[in-house]
């Protein structure tokens, strides 16, 4: 134990006139009673010859020679030093993530972040950026605790994958070149695949608590099928056991059916169900019947749109699967002579590519592509999180006889093998594309679940969103908004809550919650003008509730002395005080104050 | 004024009980010692002559051949010695304007019942006699209710004396004593007092004797005597003198019993009066 104000502890020195004051002997105050018959055997007589008396060591007087050293040692101020990770200025990252819904990890996150906020001295200064969908810096160089606090508190779970990069980009920003900046980052490290080298000048707090997770995986529609809208569910079981689950299935809110999963721990189940359910309307798929560590990821919504038909021609070998694939997705039919809409190369010559195109393994690669090498029997290890054409497909089980080893400079690989790049988008002459480097044949992909669904997602981004059936992204998607000529939008998010955005406002980024987002416009008089439903579904990787160690660096500039807390003792002495006190108060009068006795008054 | 109108009214229903027969002066209402000319038949015994021939039993003449004349019960007044005692230890809280009230009380309702009184203070070491007022009809109540009022607690303290003059009166009644008792040889007062013919003992202490309010190191001085006593006032002591407190009470009242007199332990309250009038009607010293 160290002091702040060791002078203080020179009070001890009282106790000696404390002592003093007990040998000294007392002057008796005088009172009169009707008798003293009554009193005899109470005397206590003390010599009246001599001003001391014998010292006496009384429970009274250790105790008051305990409070008297107490106040000392309280007024010395005690501390002990205590490992803290603040430093001069530390900037706390907070990982917002879906993944960081699984078990508590947020609350656990926000309770320490919380816990540094109020341990922080008047000379610490902490910034605080959330790392989620879009990062932000939530407050910044503060010295107010309760302005911290305000901060961390708005942190709210979402269903996005977080941005640590730009997080780490903004919170470099917010480095101070007078004092030393830390970097705290409050993340599980989740899937933060863009992090590869140590992060310089900062420390990762791990939160990688983790429980029974059951999860949507894939919820989409523009699945062929006969009758109404036919729905892709794909349920998976990150449990470490087998669990069983009912997935509620919602139009607009009602119920329209449900589907059973026995699931074997780690198992994924794929479902083709169909549903009433038309343009406009909002589909959702509830899990029910369990309790599990991330309930952001037991649900997902879509919202049925009508599209508009496309034509597609089919280049090259022409697949038979291809074939099938157009006759059969709603919204999509042969061009039949006329110049299509979207062209699929299958095969053939790809160079003279004058509209979107769907290009598979051609024999002549469009420009800015190059063939340098083949690759047999690869293998997928990388699908681009967020990205709307694989959302909640799992291409893991995917067989491949031989893939083409490309150089392809400005288009961006979406499926890898390893670092080879089996599937990439980018555009040819100023038109999107998409190119797949192996032939569709020589794998086992038209005869995967996800076959139709990836190729309806495809087409309909090569036609500019036009053809698929629903209107879905993943969560932390902004959403357009088109207000009328001086109205407003009234965006209500899922949880009820309602915002009126100006006219200015083009898009609503407040979109970190899965679930459906109704649009309502109103003109200059306030009058409906229109409305409009969008759904953000929760990035299914984020369901994993995988953890990892970011690797960070710290310089010179920490020093040991930045990373320690004076904590006083002051509470903890203050309390055994006033215990003592009342030791001492019940020792001396040997019962409670209730009678409230008057000192020294006998008769009136 | 010692006592209210109400009570004075209260206490015009109310006499003082006797339970043993009395030897008085004059006649009165109480069983007397002696034969006399009440209505009440007593015995018979054989004529001498200069008897009331009024007397003889014709009857039992006729009958039996033998001259008897017939023998009445006498019925005497109660004379009542009131001593209260006045004091220095009696002038604390309010000990002794309770012990003038209550000697009042008593006074007024003997006055009532035309017993014939006598007023008394506790005499002063070596006394030979008490001081105080005689009356027999309640028209004295006057002078005595003045004579109480008065009265100052700087009196005598021979409380053994008071005891021996009373014992040695001739026309013996019953006694009553109005005291704390807080003097030496208070046992064999009561003793004393124990050969009249019955009374009461009226205990007077204050609330402040019967659980003080002290703390700290003291000393305590005797109001009478001024001897002092150093005394560490601590809840232990405060309680070890409670438990000393009862046990005095305690035993002037089997030592009261013993002799034959009532004991009524009266706390020097507001209430003290009305309180001690229900215990002597409970315990039939007053009916």
């Amino acid at each position: 134990m160290s002091f702040l104000a060791p002078g203080a502890l020179g009070l001890m020195a009282l106790s000696i006139p404390l002592i003093v004051l007990y040998m000294l002997r007392s002057r008796r105050q005088r009172f009169e009673v009707p008798s003293v018959l009554l009193w005899s055997g109470e005397e206590q007589f003390v010599s009246a010859a001599l001003p001391w008396q014998r010292l006496k060591i009384t429970g009274v007087l250790l105790l008051q020679l305990l409070t008297l050293i107490g106040f000392a040692v309280l007024l010395g101020r005690p501390f002990f030093r205590e490992q803290t990770l603040l430093g001069p200025h530390t900037v706390l990252i907070v990982d917002s993530s879906g993944s960081m819904a699984t078990a508590g990890r947020l609350d656990d996150a926000l309770g320490q972040a919380r816990s540094l906020a109020s341990d922080a001295s008047e000379a610490q200064l902490i910034s605080v950026v959330e790392a989620g969908a879009q990062s932000r810096v939530l407050v910044a160089f503060s010295r107010e605790p309760d302005d911290v606090l305000a901060a961390i508190d708005s942190i709210a779970p979402g269903g996005t994958t977080e941005d640590l990069a730009g997080a780490l980009r903004l919170a470099r920003g917010l480095a101070t070149p007078d004092r030393p900046t830390t970097l705290l980052i409050l993340s599980d490290g989740g899937i933060a695949g863009a992090i590869e080298e140590p992060v310089a000048n900062a420390q990762h707090v791990l939160f990688d608590s983790r429980g029974d997770n059951l999860a949507i995986t894939g919820f989409g529609t523009g699945v062929p099928g006969e009758g109404a809208t036919r729905l892709f569910l794909e349920v998976t079981n990150f449990s470490v056991g087998p669990e069983s689950v009912t997935a509620r299935l919602l139009v607009d809110g009602l119920e329209v059916g449900s589907e059973a999963f026995d699931l074997d721990a780690g198992e994924r189940s794929q479902r083709i169900v169909a549903v009433d359910a038309g343009a406009g309307q909002a589909v959702s798929a509830v899990l029910g019947g369990q309790n599990d560590a991330n309930p952001l990821d037991d649900s997902a919504s879509l919202v049925l749109s009508a599209g508009t038909d496309l034509t597609v021609t089919i280049t090259g070998d022409g697949s038979p699967f291809l074939g099938a694939l157009v006759e059969s997705v709603p919204g999509l039919r042969p061009a039949a002579g006329a110049p299509p809409d979207v062209l699929i190369v299958d095969g053939g010559d790809a160079g003279i590519v004058d509209r979107p195109a769907w290009i598979i393994a051609p024999e002549t690669p469009p420009p800015g592509i190059t063939v340098v090498g083949r690759l047999e029997s690869p293998i997928v290890s990388y699908q681009r999180p967020g990205e709307p054409i694989l959302d909640g497909l799992d291409l893991s089980e995917l067989a491949i006889a031989e893939a083409d080893i490309v150089d392809a400079l400005g288009w961006l690989p979406i499926v890898r093998a390893g670092e080879i790049p089996l599937v990439l988008m980018g555009e040819v002459a100023g038109h999107r594309a998409l190119y797949f480097t192996f032939d569709i044949v020589r794998s086992n992909l038209p005869v995967q679940v996800t076959f139709p669904i990836l190729g309806a997602r495809i087409l309909d981004w090569l036609g500019g969103n036009r053809v698929a059936a629903t209107s879905t992204a993943p969560a932390g998607t902004a959403i357009g908004l088109t207000p009328p000529a001086g109205g407003t939008s009234l965006v209500t998010v899922p949880s009820g809550q309602q915002m009126t955005l100006s006219a200015e406002a083009t898009t609503f980024t407040g979109t970190a919650s899965p679930g459906v987002y109704r649009v309502d416009y109103l003109d200059q008089d306030g009058a409906a003008a229109g409305s409009a439903v969008a759904a953000r579904q929760f990035v299914a990787t984020e369901s994993t509730g995988d953890a990892r160690q970011i690797s960070t660096t710290l310089d010179d500039t920490a020093t040991e002395a930045e990373g320690t807390l004076l904590r006083e003792w002051a509470p903890l002495i203050l309390a055994i005080l006033l215990g003592v006190v009342l030791i001492e108060w019940w020792v001396a009068f040997g019962r409670p104050l209730p009678r409230g006795r008057r000192r020294a008054e006998v008769a009136s | 004024m010692l006592l209210e109108p109400q009570l004075r009214a209260r206490l015009e229903r109310l006499a003082l009980a006797n339970r043993t027969r009395l030897r008085g002066v004059w006649g009165g209402r109480h069983r007397s010692t002696r034969l006399g000319e009440s209505l009440d038949f007593a015995d018979y015994r054989e004529y001498n002559p200069g008897d009331d021939y009024r007397r003889i039993d014709y009857n039992l003449w006729a009958r039996l051949g033998v001259v008897l004349i017939r023998l009445f019960e006498a019925e005497d007044e109660m004379p009542l010695q009131i001593v209260i005692d006045n004091s220095r230890s009696m002038d604390f809280g309010d000990k002794f304007p309770a012990a003038q009230q209550l000697t009042a009380m008593v006074t007024y309702m003997a006055l009532i019942s035309g017993e014939r009184i006598r007023l008394a203070t506790v005499p002063e070491p070596g006394s030979s006699g008490l001081v105080g007022p005689w009356a027999r009809h309640v028209s004295a109540w006057p002078k005595m209710e003045t004579w109480l009022e008065d009265l100052d607690p700087d009196g005598g303290t021979d409380l053994v004396a008071a005891s021996r003059i009373v014992a040695s009166t001739v026309s013996r009644g019953p006694i009553v004593l109005v005291s704390d008792l807080l003097q030496p040889g208070w046992q064999q007062a009561i003793d004393l007092f124990g050969t009249a013919r019955g009374g009461v003992v009226l205990h007077v202490l204050s609330p402040a004797e019967l659980d003080p309010d002290l703390t700290g190191d003291l000393t305590l001085r005797d109001i009478e005597t001024r001897s002092e006593v150093p005394v560490s006032m601590s809840g232990d002591a405060v309680e070890r003198y409670k438990a000393r407190v009862q046990g005095f009470a305690g035993e002037a009242s089997r030592r009261c019993r013993r002799v034959g007199l009532d004991y009524v332990l009266a706390t020097a309250d507001t209430e003290v009066l009305d309180r001690t009038l229900r215990q002597l009607v409970a315990g039939g010293t007053v009916r």
